[in-house]
């Protein structure tokens, strides 16, 4: 690797500090570490137990990561890395920071966001922490997104590969964590990574996507009925009220769902356009009774450092074009973004509409849809 | 360099072992073969036996029966008595190699009582006799316990047994006391002991158990009639051979061994003290193995402290060896009447006969480095 891109992974000032490295056991990470490794960082391999798939599962063989045959294969590369790795157990934190909110969340109509929990309250908290306890200072993880730093501090960019960019994921992150996080593969496409780890011989090279979400082996809704335990069945009604159906439960719906409803016989396609958890109604619609004039977004985090200064300072009421992205694959749609507070902002679309499911994510970035400038929860 | 203080989860062969593995491979053969490789081959193998036996003070007519480690010895001494009528008394504080089949046995209606061992681990004598009666099958309490190191007074035990119990079978499992202290299956008046190869330096993989002359069991393995009808399956000859190698070694020096080994330790405990005052090694006032320290350092999460250990190449555990990322509280432990935090901060260093005591400040200084780097974030958090 030439000393330009090795600087681009690893800043000069500190191949010699210690990163601990999530490793999965899937590709991505895997050739993380062998970026890392190339750089002559002191690397300390870690995988996170985070979840027992027999409590949701009864066939383990489903699991799409945590399982001891990826632990096998993330020690494998580490091996071949000549890391050390460990295998830490975050089950407790796992349960109540992510099942426990994915569950709720599901069950109050809304659609949650397990993946920014875990990353904002599991890998760059509690693995931070033991990174920390380890003497490592940094954590690196085979995000697909990248951290550029200037004067006024840290920026998170887009990775490279937009099929494959995960900086929605990511809005969580403070400009202390960016100081102390890297992602090494995000100036590259997955099909370099595939590549490179098949260059350099890694086991993990071919080995398939995983899944959304990963704790879930099988369907979200048995796994939300099994871990939450209540099934509480509802009606299908129209926006006037009027009973076309009956339902399993809300859990199974989220907003902006047409597949799945298993109701026929009527000439346009239908959505689910809210959801009551105090009825337990599902409420249906066209496309058009999905689209909001505006939205609002709460529990804001800001990630550009000229943002966090102007909001820090206090200063709201200030309006802003960006793009808004409104759950994890979808390309962004520009909207003009009001700042109520620092915690809450409005959004006005522009042209062009998504449609929204209040729970879910809204991830702001610039007009260039490059830089992620910050990102909260759509409200209710 | 690696400084090794897990001894007790299993001792690397040293030098003067790895030496010898290249005769103990051209032992290699049938034992069962008429011809001379297969004759060599046992004539190896009941050198080995003779030398396991001397190590562990066996009787001339005791049968030492060759196994695959503890674990499949255990199994077998459980399997033995599941026919048979009676009670079962263990303890609780017993690897799981005993309580898991133990627990078996349980489950389809065999009373099995589990005695708990004192605040310092020990399984007392008079605990045991609250629960053995004429009618007992089996008693089985470990020689020294695997993660404090912890002694058990067993002929005092099988004495009482004896007296109350005549038919019982009495059974230790002694593979940590092998190779850490005076073993004596005649003084200790057991029927029944096991021990294990790679806890005094030779291959996992071999293990094996004592039986008393007079005491007859099933065998668990049936297949051929090694091992005097006792085992079925052709022998692990090298793993036997080196085992029986490894034996003689340590039977030349035992106690200097045990003296090299409770010199570092009490070196170390005496320095950890003083560095780190609000530490306490369990089971410190009684009877020990010489080279194990079980440690709770409070406000430290033990398998943190393992893996920065391990960082500065020395290293440690929690208690047992864990087979899974899921580290499961201390049973032995939570037995002795502690709390899962205070399990959860607990640390076994149990060290190699070689090491030196210069070693000791490097692993202190290692060791009050990452407790004072973690106390520092606790308390920030």
């Amino acid at each position: 690797m030439s000393s330009e891109a090795a600087e681009k992974i690893v800043p000069s000032s500190m191949t010699n500090r210690s990163i601990v490295v999530a490793m999965s056991g899937g590709v991505d990470s895997s050739v993380a570490a062998h970026l890392l490794s190339k750089t002559g960082a002191q690397l300390v391999g870690v995988s996170m137990q985070v979840w027992d798939y027999k409590k949701s599962c009864s066939d383990n063989s489903k699991a799409t990561c945590c399982s001891p045959a990826d632990f096998n294969d993330a020690r494998r590369v580490a091996a071949k890395l000549d890391m050390p790795y460990y295998v830490v157990d975050f089950e407790a934190y796992f349960e109540k920071e992510v099942i426990n909110r994915f569950v709720e969340t599901y069950q109050l109509g809304m659609t949650p966001n397990p993946c920014i929990d875990c990353n904002s309250r599991v890998k760059f908290r509690e693995l931070r922490e033991r990174a920390l306890s380890f003497g490592c200072s940094h954590v690196a993880t085979g995000h697909y997104a990248r951290i550029r730093e200037s004067a006024d501090g840290f920026h998170l960019l887009r990775g490279v590969d937009r099929d494959k960019d995960q900086s929605y994921f990511l809005y969580t992150c403070r400009q202390d964590e960016l100081g102390k996080t890297l992602f090494p593969i995000g100036d590259y496409t997955k099909p370099q990574i595939r590549e490179i780890a098949r260059e350099v011989g890694l086991v993990t090279a071919d080995k398939p996507e995983s899944q959304d979400i990963c704790f879930v082996a099988g369907s979200v809704q048995d796994f939300v009925a099994k871990i939450g335990g209540r099934r509480q069945k509802g009606d299908f009604v129209l926006k006037d009220g009027t009973k076309i159906g009956e339902h399993e439960g809300i859990h199974r719906f989220t907003v902006g769902q047409r597949k799945g409803l298993n109701i026929g016989g009527l000439a346009d396609p239908l959505y689910v356009i809210d959801l009551d958890p105090s009825t337990h109604r599902v409420i249906l619609g066209s496309r058009e009774d999905l689209k909001r004039e505006n939205f609002t977004v709460r529990e804001m985090h800001w990630v550009n450092p000229q943002l966090i200064k102007r909001v820090g300072a206090g200063e709201s009421a200030f309006e802003l074009d960006v793009i808004v992205q409104v759950r994890s694959r979808h390309q962004g749609v520009r909207a003009r973004m009001k700042v109520l507070d620092k915690d809450t902002c409005s959004f006005t679309w522009h042209d062009e509409w998504a449609a929204i499911s209040p729970g879910q994510a809204a991830v702001v970035y610039d007009l260039q849809n490059e830089e992620l400038l910050a990102g909260g929860r759509i409200a209710k | 360099m690696i400084i090794d203080c897990d001894a007790n989860a299993t001792y690397a062969p040293d030098e003067r072992i790895r030496g010898v593995i290249s005769s103990c491979l051209d032992s290699l053969g049938n034992p069962s073969s008429l011809h001379r490789g297969g004759q060599r081959a046992r004539a190896a193998l009941e050198e080995a036996r003779a030398s396991v036996k001397r190590l562990i003070g066996a009787g001339d007519k005791d049968t030492l029966v060759f196994t695959s480690g503890a674990t499949e010895a255990n199994n077998s001494v459980v399997a033995a008595v599941a026919d048979r009528s009676g009670a079962i008394v263990s303890a609780s504080t017993e690897h799981p190699c005993v309580v898991q089949p133990l627990r078996r046995l349980a489950s389809r209606g065999r009373a099995v009582t589990f005695v708990s061992p004192n605040s310092d681990g020990v399984i007392t004598t008079e605990s045991v006799a609250a629960v053995v009666t004429p009618d007992t099958a089996l008693v089985s309490i470990m020689a020294a316990n695997n993660e404090t190191g912890v002694l058990n007074p067993i002929s005092a035990i099988a004495s009482k047994v004896r007296e109350v119990a005549p038919r019982a079978l009495i059974h230790t499992d002694a593979a940590q006391l092998l190779g850490k202290g005076h073993l004596s299956m005649r003084e200790l008046r057991v029927d029944l002991l096991t021990i294990s190869a790679h806890k005094i330096g030779a291959l996992p993989g071999t293990g094996a158990l004592c039986i008393r002359d007079g005491v007859h069991i099933e065998p668990l393995l049936l297949g051929g009639s090694q091992e005097s009808k006792l085992r079925g399956g052709t022998e692990n000859v090298f793993g036997v051979a080196l085992f029986g190698a490894v034996a003689d070694m340590i039977a030349a020096d035992l106690p200097g061994r045990c003296e090299m080994m409770s010199v570092v330790r009490d070196a170390f405990e005496e320095q950890l003290m003083r560095a780190l005052p609000d530490v306490s090694i369990n089971g410190r006032g009684v009877s020990r193995l010489p080279n194990t320290s079980s440690v709770f350092i409070p406000g430290v999460r033990a398998d943190d402290l393992i893996v920065a250990m391990d960082l500065e190449r020395i290293l440690i555990s929690s208690g047992a060896a864990c087979t899974s990322g899921k580290p499961e509280p201390s049973h032995v432990l939570l037995a002795m009447g502690q709390d899962e935090e205070r399990t959860r901060s607990t640390v076994r260093v149990s060290f190699r006969a070689d090491l030196s005591v210069d070693m000791v400040p490097r692993v202190l200084s290692a060791l009050t480095h990452a407790v004072t780097r973690m106390r520092r974030m606790t308390m920030k958090g």
